[in-house]
């Protein structure tokens, strides 16, 4: 069972995809997190343990050897599309219940900032660590992010952006979500931000890499 | 000065497969497979989409403001802050531009995160911006030229979205140029549509030069083009 997730966490960590995925080249004409998480589940693993000690675990990885630089975007990508390959298998058992979310992530990059590749980095490696993410696209304003966070009550929010001017527009949008819903954590990440401005703008979180933000969001959930 | 206005086809640029796998943070010849093949795949595509055009007007009539942190050009007050009225101090003239890769490859890029090939969207994204820069290149170059003939320098170039100048302010700017040049708009948030577009000023004068980007000054710690200088500058050693 043990060398099964194993085998799992492999493949999503390197981005073997499935058995017709040629890459990575030492992985050609090997199953692939498609076709070993069908197997896990077909053999009647928990779905549960294959999510968490499988697929997460090779996410968990490929995130630490991006903070690290010892892994770029593209090869984040190539893990997150084997994660949400694999993901497949188990989507009937979120939509039973039977397998649990950890919780619900609402991120966007923020009005005046079209920017998206961060966002999206971070939005699959969150969904890839067992969270429903809604996402809200580019240039997204205060009150479409209040309005995702009372359909989703008790949400955790993520706000990207690239420029150092729509920083601005970061802080007033943490300022509207505040007002409107006290409650909620807003993570905060992208080029121009830093502790400091999280710190200035009342933010709850900031990381400079999507691990963190994944780290963060289950150590709160934990 | 005229508006100078300039096309190119996508093989007159510098857009190589090394130099998007630098982009993307590998040494070149070093991106792990598929990254080569799927840039290969896009690089062939990007012939077919793209419509590179930019341009420049110069402006005579400006001043650096060092108290307020603007500058005036022709009239109009741009709040370019601190780093940027720095950086502009010395020159004579401005020549504020505009370029962009047309909408082809961000729509391409766009399909194919859409489709659900993240992978090979980026690419495209990441494909659209060094054609942009790369674009852009040639027509600072042509300008440093043509400026040089005269015995004048020019500086780096500056854009509203960075060192603390308003993305906001690129409604002043492009008040510049005729409506709809390039085929560049903005969005009510002042974004240029197409997407893969740069604007900005480059400072022109008898006592300016070409410094390189002062990431030591700016606080944008995570900025691309920091990331970028300091690739190169690791590459160099």
């Amino acid at each position: 069972m043990e060398e099964l997730y194993g085998k799992i966490a492999h493949c999503v960590e390197f981005g073997k995809i499935n058995l017709a995925s040629p890459y990575p080249p030492d992985m050609k004409g090997q199953e692939g997190a498609d076709e070993l998480t069908k197997k896990a589940i077909d053999e009647g693993f928990p779905p549960e343990e294959v999510l968490k000690k499988g697929l997460v675990v090779g996410m968990e990885k490929i995130g630490v050897k991006f903070r690290e630089n010892k892994v770029f975007v593209p090869q984040v990508l190539m893990s997150a599309k084997a994660m949400s390959t694999a993901m497949e298998h188990l989507r009937p058992f979120f939509e039973s219940g039977a397998v649990k979310r950890k919780g619900i992530f609402v991120i966007g990059t923020v009005a005046g900032d079209l920017h998206d590749i961060g966002k999206n980095l971070v939005s699959m490696m969150v969904k890839g660590s067992g969270f429903e993410v809604v996402d809200l696209g580019t240039d997204v304003n205060g009150q479409q992010f209040i309005e995702a966070i009372k359909q989703h009550p008790g949400c955790y929010v993520g706000l990207s952006a690239l420029l150092t001017t729509t920083m601005v527009n970061m802080e007033k949008i943490v300022a509207e979500i505040k007002a409107a819903v006290p409650d909620t954590k807003i993570l905060i990440g992208g080029a121009p931000v830093s502790e400091e401005f999280k710190e200035k703008i009342h933010a709850d979180f900031y990381s400079r890499d999507p691990q963190g933000a994944v780290d963060f969001l289950n150590r709160s959930v934990a | 000065m005229e508006l100078q206005e300039y096309n190119y086809r996508f093989d007159e640029l510098e857009v190589s497969t090394d130099i998007i796998e630098k982009f993307m943070g590998y040494q070149p010849g070093q991106a792990p497979e598929p990254m080569p093949q799927l840039i290969r795949e896009v690089l062939n595509q990007a012939h077919d989409l793209c419509d590179i055009r930019g341009g420049y007007v110069i402006k005579q009539d400006i001043a650096v403001n060092r108290d307020d942190k603007t500058l005036h050009i022709h009239g109009v007050e741009f709040d370019v802050k601190k780093i940027i009225t720095n950086q502009l101090k010395k020159m004579d003239a401005t020549a504020l531009f505009v370029c962009t890769a047309g909408p082809g490859i961000s729509n391409y890029s766009k399909e194919l995160m859409h489709e659900g090939d993240f992978i090979k969207g980026y690419i495209a994204d990441v494909v659209g911006s060094e054609i942009v820069e790369s674009a852009m290149d040639k027509i600072q170059a042509d300008l440093e030229n043509q400026m040089e003939s005269q015995g004048l320098h020019i500086t780096d170039r500056y854009s509203p979205g960075y060192c603390g100048w308003s993305v906001g302010e690129q409604q002043k700017l492009f008040s510049f140029f005729p409506q709809d040049f390039c085929g560049i708009t903005l969005t009510a948030s002042s974004l240029m549509q197409p997407i893969k577009s740069v604007s900005g000023v480059i400072g022109i004068g008898e006592n300016v030069r070409r410094k390189g980007y002062v990431c030591n000054l700016c606080d944008m710690v995570n900025c691309i083009y920091r990331e970028k200088k300091e690739t190169k500058k690791a590459d160099r050693c």
